[in-house]
């Protein structure tokens, strides 16, 4: 048995596989990003570090990675917040759970882009129902409520829906202009976001043992917070876990949304990375800077793995 | 002071009805236990004296104070559940503190940080430490004050629950079969601790289980509750000598009391297998069942006319006592049957056998299970 090679034979097959299709082309990945390699040429040069000195200095790279990390620092703690509230809410309905959690799970089964397209309608300028809902309400509740006058600081003279409605109705293009696209898109990522994360929590809000409320209420935990600070919120450390880094590496990775809806644009102020990716090495051939975004996006993702692997995991499993 | 009163308790779900107008007085100090087979209503009774399930109607009086409308973390008693319930990740310490903390420090005080700039903080903060200490060391827990709950056994984890509920001197400790997820060893272990505990505390207990035994060895007084009804509430020695119906002599006492289908005739002599009882049944001309505990029928070799005859079916060694399963004529039950083993290790399966009964020990109960007395106390 000592001298046997069998056991080499049963693991080969797997070995192989997870080579030639996993870590072959990651390094492949690695090997173009350091070259001029295009698709389709005969031969190649190795320029060293040029191209990831280009995503670091080149403008469109810088706004890449602006629009990448604005993207995934809105929608990650928004949508898991909302979706803790959600399923706390939810979770406390006596009936009827079903029919919220079905309609907030709906953006989650749907086809992105389906979806996209009817954001595109409903977002347009002119034609969409957003701007014609709030061109309709210059004057009235509508005007009170979403220009802010309820606040005290806000003068209802100038508020931004205020001059929108004394300036011919003139509402933001939101996908279409540089100061809103990303926020618009931010909020669809959202939108999209928060079901998914809400139906993680459910579960998670399940697997509490209910003993643990009333050994609360027992032990003098009497307002909803102190019971939350004290059960809910450690038992859900676990699912916390999971939906923030699942969230963030589906953050990361948001691509349909923006190649429907705005291609990156308007100047470049949603140009996260999968789409640069997209955008450089496949329709534009530019083989070797693709690569070079996929391997910082690849050293993204591993940080991150990694900060959850070994630093927060065990804070969360007791 | 720790009584507590139930009055008139009431407790449906739905159209089921779980509790049937309970009353019980428990007395400042007692050790009451609520026993009962599973699914009788005992853990919901405790729930409502918790206040942690509302009663359908009745009310619930903690020191004569009616707290019906009072919430459960407001009527200053204690839990100990039966998955312990400890938090599972905070320190045996945190766990232990956390009752106090809650109880003691203010709103302001409990917020991270900023709430140490209270004045009073420090020496709550030390008061809280005394007692912990004090309770670890009493339970003998005070090298686990830095483990958490994942780390201890069970039995550590039940102390860890006890401490949780004694750190705070209660009115009352509410106990949900605290011992039911230990091993049998240290189950009985637990018991005597339990009792020394209490004797110690001389705090009100009340106590729900589904073993006889732990009612039987710990309370000083038993409440025997069948399908949502208190058919019994009185010391142990006495619901065990004295059982008001058939259901709580087959629920207390283990093994079971033997039941025998007899009748008495019209002078109220109670006749069963080929044996006539000497005492009379107040109940002449009925059928009957009579209960026999297996401690008071012995196996002899004489043959009279109060012994009657069987066949060992299974011979059941506990080391100190063996029972003998034991089929007698015409009756399709087995009983059972107490022997010492010095005198009967000669017997083994398949044995016939006679058996003698004690005198003045049989237990009469009518067709409806409620028990009947003798009209003298004489045979």
């Amino acid at each position: 048995m000592h001298n046997s090679k069998a056991h080499l034979w049963f693991i080969a097959p797997a070995i192989i596989l997870m080579i030639i299709i996993l870590i072959f082309p990651l390094f492949l990945a690695g090997g173009i990003s350091f070259t001029d390699y295009n698709l389709g040429n005969k031969t190649f040069e190795w320029i060293g570090l040029e191209n990831y000195d280009k995503m670091f200095n080149r403008k469109t790279y810088v706004k890449m990675i602006w629009a990448t990390a604005t993207y995934v620092i809105v929608v990650v703690p928004i949508s898991v917040i909302l979706g803790l509230c959600a399923a706390m809410l939810l979770n406390s309905l006596r009936f009827g759970a079903d029919i919220y959690k079905t309609i907030f799970f709906l953006p989650v089964m749907a086809t992105l882009l389906a979806m996209a397209i009817a954001w595109e309608f409903t977002l347009h300028p002119t034609l969409g129902i957003v701007n014609n809902f709030l061109a309709n309400g210059c004057g009235g509740a509508r005007e009170f409520i979403f220009g802010f006058h309820w606040l005290p600081w806000v003068d209802s003279e100038q508020s931004w829906y205020a001059v929108a409605c004394a300036n011919n109705m003139d509402f933001p293009y939101w996908l279409k202009q540089k100061n809103t696209a990303i926020w618009t898109v931010c909020f669809i990522g959202i939108w999209q976001a928060f079901g998914f994360n809400m139906v993680l929590y459910l579960a998670g809000l399940t697997g509490i043992p209910r003993e643990l409320y009333q050994a609360a209420e027992m032990d003098g935990a009497k307002s909803t917070w102190e019971q939350f600070k004290l059960v809910t919120w450690p038992m859900l450390g676990p699912t916390t876990l999971f939906v923030v880094t699942i969230t963030t590496i589906r953050t990361f990775q948001v691509f349909d949304t923006i190649e429907i809806l705005t291609k990156g644009g308007p100047s470049k102020t949603t140009y996260v990375m999968m789409y640069a990716i997209f955008e450089k090495a496949i329709q534009q051939n530019l083989t070797s800077i693709g690569a070079a975004i996929t391997v910082v996006f690849i050293g993204f993702i591993l940080i991150l793995t990694f900060f959850q692997r070994y630093i927060i995991e065990k804070r969360v499993h007791y | 002071m720790g009584t507590i009163s139930l009055k008139n308790i009431s407790k449906s779900f739905g159209s089921t009805q779980v509790l049937n107008n309970l009353n019980v007085d428990i007395q400042d100090g007692e050790f009451l236990t609520l026993v009962g087979p599973s699914g009788c209503g005992k853990s919901t009774l405790l729930r409502i004296i918790a206040g942690l399930e509302q009663q359908t109607s009745g009310d619930v009086l903690i020191d004569n104070k009616n707290v019906n409308k009072i919430r459960a973390s407001e009527r200053d008693l204690a839990m100990v559940f039966q998955s312990y319930a400890l938090y599972p990740h905070l320190t045996v310490r945190r766990n232990l503190e956390t009752p106090l903390r809650l109880r003691d420090y203010n709103a302001f005080e409990r917020l991270p940080l900023i709430g140490n700039f209270s004045p009073n903080k420090k020496s709550k903060t030390e008061s809280i430490n005394q007692l912990v200490n004090k309770t670890s060391e009493t339970l003998q827990i005070s090298e686990l004050l830095d483990r958490k709950p994942g780390q201890l056994s069970g039995g550590q984890r039940q102390r860890v629950a006890l401490g949780r509920a004694m750190v705070r001197e209660p009115v009352a400790f509410l106990m949900d079969e605290p011992l039911s997820n230990l091993d049998a060893a240290l189950r009985v272990h637990m018991r005597s601790e339990l009792s020394e505990l209490h004797n110690s505390l001389k705090t009100t207990f009340v106590y729900v289980t589904h073993d006889q035994a732990e009612a039987l060895t710990m309370s000083s007084r038993m409440a025997v509750m069948i399908d949502g009804n208190l058919l019994q509430l009185d010391t142990p020695q006495e619901v065990y000598d004295n059982p008001s119906s058939l259901s709580v002599a087959q629920f207390v006492g283990s093994p079971k009391i033997n039941i025998f289908n007899g009748s008495s005739d019209s002078s109220g002599t109670v006749n069963f297998l080929n044996v006539n009882l000497k005492r009379k049944s107040s109940e002449s001309n009925s059928d009957l069942h009579i209960g026999i505990r297996p401690e008071h029928l012995e196996i002899t070799n004489d043959k009279d006319e109060n012994t009657f005859g069987g066949t060992v079916a299974y011979r059941e060694n506990l080391g100190s006592d063996i029972y003998f399963h034991v089929n007698i004529e015409d009756n399709s039950k087995k009983i059972i049957v107490r022997g010492l083993p010095q005198f009967t290790h000669q017997i083994t399966n398949g044995s016939s056998v006679n058996i003698k009964r004690d005198s003045n020990k049989a237990l009469l109960f009518n067709q409806t299970g409620m028990r009947i007395h003798f009209n003298n106390a004489m045979g």
